[in-house]
């Protein structure tokens, strides 16, 4: 079987700057598969011409056999493909039950309705409660988002990729910012995925990639440099010396 | 968008105070309170449009005058040509709905264009625009160029008298009363929650699969649609259209009280255009520099309000 997600020769460059260099990359359909690299190896560029915010400049994009190299957004959301951002992008003036309910009502469909009252509308908050439910957040639901924690803003980064039901999740440092407790926390929440959503994860939290990661690609100057399982990146010398160190 | 104790009482006193106002008028035999108060209640429709697009979905539109000016012109240009027109053109039922769709008409394709661009560049797009209207009618001599266009009685309504300034007060009340339970109930819908959401976060309403670009299309067109209906009542109010009203001075005066009334505060509009109306009413009788006065008074609402007069009402953590 083909993977979910599959990424064949990806290029982007800024001016001089390669930032994406022939990229391949794959993600099967429930794995969860680590991208890492040291600073400025092109990570997040790869994440957004993934998710759609970039165009590459060549290669091609698939999402379960589908070209989506092209479309906008939106449609990949649609399609079936979330990201989330390594740097925190909820609505700050809404609660955390309204920044989900938010997007269930999104995933329903148009937004073209001008009546009926979307805060008490059982069909989104119903659904809404029990994402947050499975991220831990829903004591936290009826909080205002500028008023919850950086790591319970985390959890509602995630729980808003989440309640778009996607089939492949686009994580771009979700431990960013997160004290040990709270990444040991988010490492065991992400562990609960498995099998459920494919995630590419992008990450600099080297526990938790090696914890969670079914495989792993290692970016070095927007190539990838080396790709296989974690226990074999581990042991790839070239790794060792562009990103991991000796031990 | 709960409001405090101490906003709904505000609330009432003023919708009692508003509603009272012809008595006390007769009363203090100051029969000009009343157009004062036609006056305060059609900027308000104004300013609520306006802050439709401005306070709820981020976009600061710096052309909202063009809305006003063709929704007043719709209703003018229709009573110049009523000899040679059907006899329902100066009908209210027929005029001021012609008032509401014609802004709404071009809003739909300029707004299609200004909505390409955001920040800056939006807020001078939609300023170029107003500015075109404005020098068109100024150029238009048939229709007074300059001069303006005046019309020689208000658009006929069902048992209402036309030169009854008393019955036209209620009716622009009633309008306002109406384009506000319209607007509270768009801002707690699905609509409203994406607008919101857009204004707060755009790139997190893509990313979650949403395409901004016809919300706000919609929201655009809605605005103009409203600020047409005020636009024919301040028309009908003073029986004469102005170029003024298209001016790019109008397009910032509606702004000012936007921000006066409470960013995105609805019932805001209502104390944003009151204040304005009454405090350009108040300082013009006392002196013919009064912008010299209000420039200062502004500024410090802006400084010591942040939340605007609304938001002050409510208290630290009262209002939005």
């Amino acid at each position: 079987m083909s993977a979910l997600l599959e990424v064949r020769g990806l290029c982007k460059r800024f001016g001089g700057l390669v930032a994406t260099d022939a990229l391949d990359l794959d993600v099967r359909a429930g794995e969860i598969h680590a991208l890492i690299g040291p600073n400025g190896a092109g990570k997040t560029t790869a994440i957004a011409q993934i998710a759609g915010e970039q165009r590459p400049d060549a290669g091609t994009i698939r999402l379960a056999g589908q070209d989506i190299t092209t479309l906008p957004v939106s449609a990949r959301v649609r399609a079936g493909m979330t990201r989330s951002f390594q740097i925190t992008q909820v609505l700050m003036q809404a609660t955390a039950l309204a920044n989900v309910a938010l997007v269930e009502q999104v995933r329903q469909g148009h937004s073209f309705r001008f009546w009926r009252d979307a805060g008490r509308d059982t069909g989104l908050a119903g659904p809404a409660l029990a994402v947050l439910e499975r991220v831990g957040l829903a004591p936290r639901a009826p909080v205002v988002a500028a008023d919850l924690s950086h790591g319970e803003r985390r959890q509602l980064e995630l729980a808003m990729a989440l309640a778009t039901h996607p089939r492949l999740l686009l994580l771009d440092e979700p431990m960013a910012g997160l004290g040990s407790i709270e990444c040991a926390a988010m490492t065991v929440l992400l562990q609960s995925l498995k099998g459920e959503v494919a995630i590419l994860l992008v990450e600099h939290d080297m526990d938790a990639v090696f914890a969670l990661a079914d495989r792993i690609t290692v970016l070095q100057n927007g190539a990838a440099i080396a790709s296989g399982s974690p226990a074999a990146i581990r042991a790839d010398a070239a790794v060792r010396d562009a990103y991991l160190g000796t031990p | 968008m709960g409001e405090s104790p101490r906003q709904i009482v505000v609330l009432a006193a003023a919708f009692a105070l508003m509603v009272a106002l012809p008595a006390i008028a007769s009363a203090m035999a100051r029969p000009d309170f009343v157009t004062l108060g036609s006056q305060i209640a059609i900027m308000a429709i104004a300013v609520a449009s306006l802050d439709l697009l401005m306070g709820r979905t981020g976009l600061p539109s710096f052309g909202h005058a063009a809305w006003l000016g063709l929704g007043g012109y719709t209703v003018g240009i229709l009573a110049f040509h009523q000899a040679d027109l059907p006899w329902f053109v100066t009908q209210a039922w027929f005029a001021w709905p012609m008032a509401i769709l014609v802004p709404a008409a071009l809003a739909a394709g300029i707004g299609a264009l200004c909505l390409r661009t955001s920040g800056i560049s939006f807020i001078m797009i939609t300023l170029a625009f107003a500015q075109m209207f404005f020098f068109l009618f100024i150029a238009l001599k048939a229709y007074g160029g300059d001069d303006g266009l005046s019309m020689r009685r208000r658009n006929a309504l069902p048992g209402i008298a036309p030169r009854d300034d008393v019955a036209f007060y209620y009716v622009c009340l009633a309008a306002l009363v109406l384009v506000l339970f319209l607007l509270r109930r768009i801002a707690a819908s699905r609509f409203g929650a994406v607008l919101d959401g857009i204004r707060q976060n755009e790139r997190r309403m893509m990313a979650i699969g949403l395409s901004p670009y016809p919300y706000k299309l919609a929201a655009f067109v809605m605005s103009a649609a409203i600020a047409g209906l005020a636009g024919a009542l301040h028309v009908n109010l003073f029986r004469f259209a102005s170029p003024d009203l298209l001016h790019w001075t109008m397009s910032g005066e509606l702004m000012v009280m936007v921000v006066l009334g409470g960013l995105g505060s609805l019932w805001g509009a209502v104390f944003g255009a009151a204040a304005m109306v009454l405090l350009h009413s108040l300082l013009a009788q006392w002196t013919e520099h009064w912008q010299i006065v209000l420039g200062p008074i502004l500024v410090a609402v802006v400084l010591l309000a942040r939340r605007g007069l609304w938001g002050a009402l409510g208290g630290p953590k009262g209002g939005q």
